[in-house]
């Protein structure tokens, strides 16, 4: 199992009483994209915050490349530079433009020349088509806007894996098919990523996994093919029904 | 009518012999206002950081330990310098040094003294503003630096700092201008400031009520103009609403969106990959359709053949 970038065994996380996370098991392979799907409260976002060790599990252990980063001595900002993450609600930092919000990590944390950083930055931020924003403040421009920038900014570390928790749950409906088609381009061209999403044609046409949740355990998991037309537990019928419908 | 003339002459009489130590006075209140809301900012900065650095149970012990330590001294300080008069810090400091250690040790020009008074008066003001400050940033800013891999001071310095002294520019303004008034007090420890002009003067003079008055449109004039510069510096910090477009490197508009439906990028529907996906997609449905109808047909030439079938059975 040395190859996956990420294994996952027996992660639970309780918010005091309320146990949100319950035996939890899943791996990443190099080039998986990963959708999360389910109802709202079971436990996808929490996941994935305990992935970024944004929330701190309770117990289980998450092996990064073979290394369990829930032991003590882990330097968490040293995982979180591999480990990309794009939020429901940007996160863009509203002090800066749109393209020192791109370059700051990599000057800060990977330590690159300026020069070097821009340059990348300006990469990514032309593939997401916000080359011409360079020097916009996030309270200029739009939220699907905002959204690839967030998607820009991350890519700009390079991480291993990108994180996507509900990138476009915040967006007005016309602004979703930008992020989503920017998304689409970004698995296409290799990268790992785990999307969190409410989108079931992304979860179907774009990923090779789903896995849905339900009441803080993974349900059921598989194929899009698979999963969309051939789900086996109840549950997963159920849920799908209801979207259907909606 | 003629109070009012004789107010005139008498602040004429006491301008023309007390101006110039009305004027350093000005000066030296300005400066020391300024200083010590500099330092103070500083001191309070550095409270307010090392109060918000974040720790949990699974945390080494004595991280924990010494953390604790510093929010718990932190707060005695805060407590203890906002919860007694300035004019009394001063003195207790001023002659304190001196008393403790048998005069080894003391303060060898009144500046110092009123400087680290000042400044330690505001830092204990500003760690509370500061904290406030902090915590008026939106959590998901720490969030998103967090996620790209940020420690605890890069997050403060690049991202949560810059916005919470935005947020606490009047907080700062406010500290500034009550320390133009309040180090009128510092004429405790013999500060030559504005106000120990006024001293001065009216021990020689007499003249109270003409001194007052130069007094008193004297710090308004140094608050109001404080003020006013105050608000100018905020807006500075605003930046400006508009923002350029860059246009003129035309390889940044090769991965152009919805945005611009007039050029073409790899994500449009005008895009030429997009238009052929799209026919190719027409053309199933249309070619799915048929074999449906074709399936129809069969199934109706089928159905009427048992039927006839049928019927021959019959007869």
């Amino acid at each position: 199992m040395s190859e996956s970038i990420l294994q996952i065994n027996h992660l639970s996380k309780t918010f005091g009483t309320n146990q949100v996370l319950r035996d939890i098991d899943f791996t990443v392979e190099a080039g998986d994209v990963i959708s999360i799907i389910g109802a709202s409260g079971s436990g996808k976002s929490t996941l994935l915050r305990c992935i970024n060790l944004l929330e701190t599990p309770t117990s289980g252990e998450i092996l990064y490349h073979g290394r369990n980063i829930l032991t003590r001595g882990t330097n968490a900002p040293a995982y979180r530079a591999h480990v990309g993450m794009v939020f429901q609600s940007f996160n863009l930092f509203n002090n800066m433009t749109v393209l020192e919000n791109c370059v700051v990590g990599q000057v800060r944390v990977l330590r690159r020349n300026r020069e070097e950083a821009r340059t990348h930055a300006m990469e990514y931020l032309e593939r997401v088509g916000m080359a011409p924003y360079i020097n916009a403040r996030p309270r200029q421009i739009s939220g699907g806007q905002k959204q690839r920038v967030a998607i820009a900014r991350a890519m700009a570390m390079d991480p291993e894996v990108l994180l996507f928790d509900e990138p476009t749950s915040a967006l007005d409906p016309e602004m979703v098919g930008e992020v989503l088609s920017v998304m689409k381009a970004l698995a296409e061209s290799g990268m790992t990523m785990l999307v969190v999403t409410h989108e079931m044609a992304f979860a179907r046409d774009v990923s090779n996994r789903v896995v849905y949740m339900n009441g803080g355990v993974i349900c059921e998991q598989g194929s899009p093919e698979q999963l969309f037309t051939n789900p086996q537990r109840p549950e997963t019928v159920d849920f799908l029904m209801r979207f259907r419908k909606n | 009518m003629n109070k009012f003339a004789q107010l005139a002459a008498d602040i004429a009489k006491l301008w023309a012999k007390y101006g110039a130590a009305y004027l350093s006075g000005i000066e030296n209140t300005l400066i020391l206002a300024l200083v010590g809301t500099v330092i103070g900012c500083v001191i309070g900065f550095v409270c307010g950081v090392l109060n918000t650095i974040p720790y949990s149970k699974s945390d080494h012990p004595l991280k924990r330990f010494f953390l604790g330590l510093i929010r718990v001294v932190i707060r005695i300080y805060v407590e203890v310098f906002r919860g007694t008069p300035m004019v009394l810090q001063a003195v207790f400091l001023y002659y304190g040094l001196p008393y403790f250690t048998n005069n080894s040790m003391k303060f060898t020009s009144v500046w110092a003294a009123a400087i680290v008074v000042v400044s330690i008066n505001t830092g204990a003001y500003m760690a509370e503003s500061v904290r406030g400050g902090i915590i008026s940033v939106d959590p998901g800013q720490t969030e998103g630096a967090k996620a790209i891999g940020m420690t605890h001071v890069q997050t403060m310095t690049s991202v949560i700092l810059p916005q919470a002294l935005r947020n606490i520019m009047p907080q700062i303004g406010n500290n500034f201008i009550i320390n133009v008034k309040d180090t009128s007090v510092m004429f405790i420890i013999g500060f030559p400031d504005f106000f120990a002009a006024h001293r001065a003067a009216v021990g020689a003079s007499y003249l109270y009520f003409p001194s007052a008055t130069v007094e008193m449109a004297g710090y308004l004039t140094m608050t109001l103009l404080a003020s006013f510069l105050l608000r100018w510096l905020e807006k500075k910090m605003d930046g400006s609403s508009s923002y350029e477009l860059v246009q003129v490197d035309q390889l940044t508009m090769t991965a152009g969106t919805y945005s611009f439906p007039d050029r073409s990028s790899p994500f449009d529907e005008r895009n030429p990959e997009a238009v052929k996906s799209m026919q190719r997609e027409a053309l199933r449905r249309q070619v799915e359709r048929e074999v449906a109808e074709r399936e129809g047909q069969r199934l109706n030439e089928q159905r009427r053949e048992s039927h006839s079938v049928q019927k021959g059975g019959e007869r």
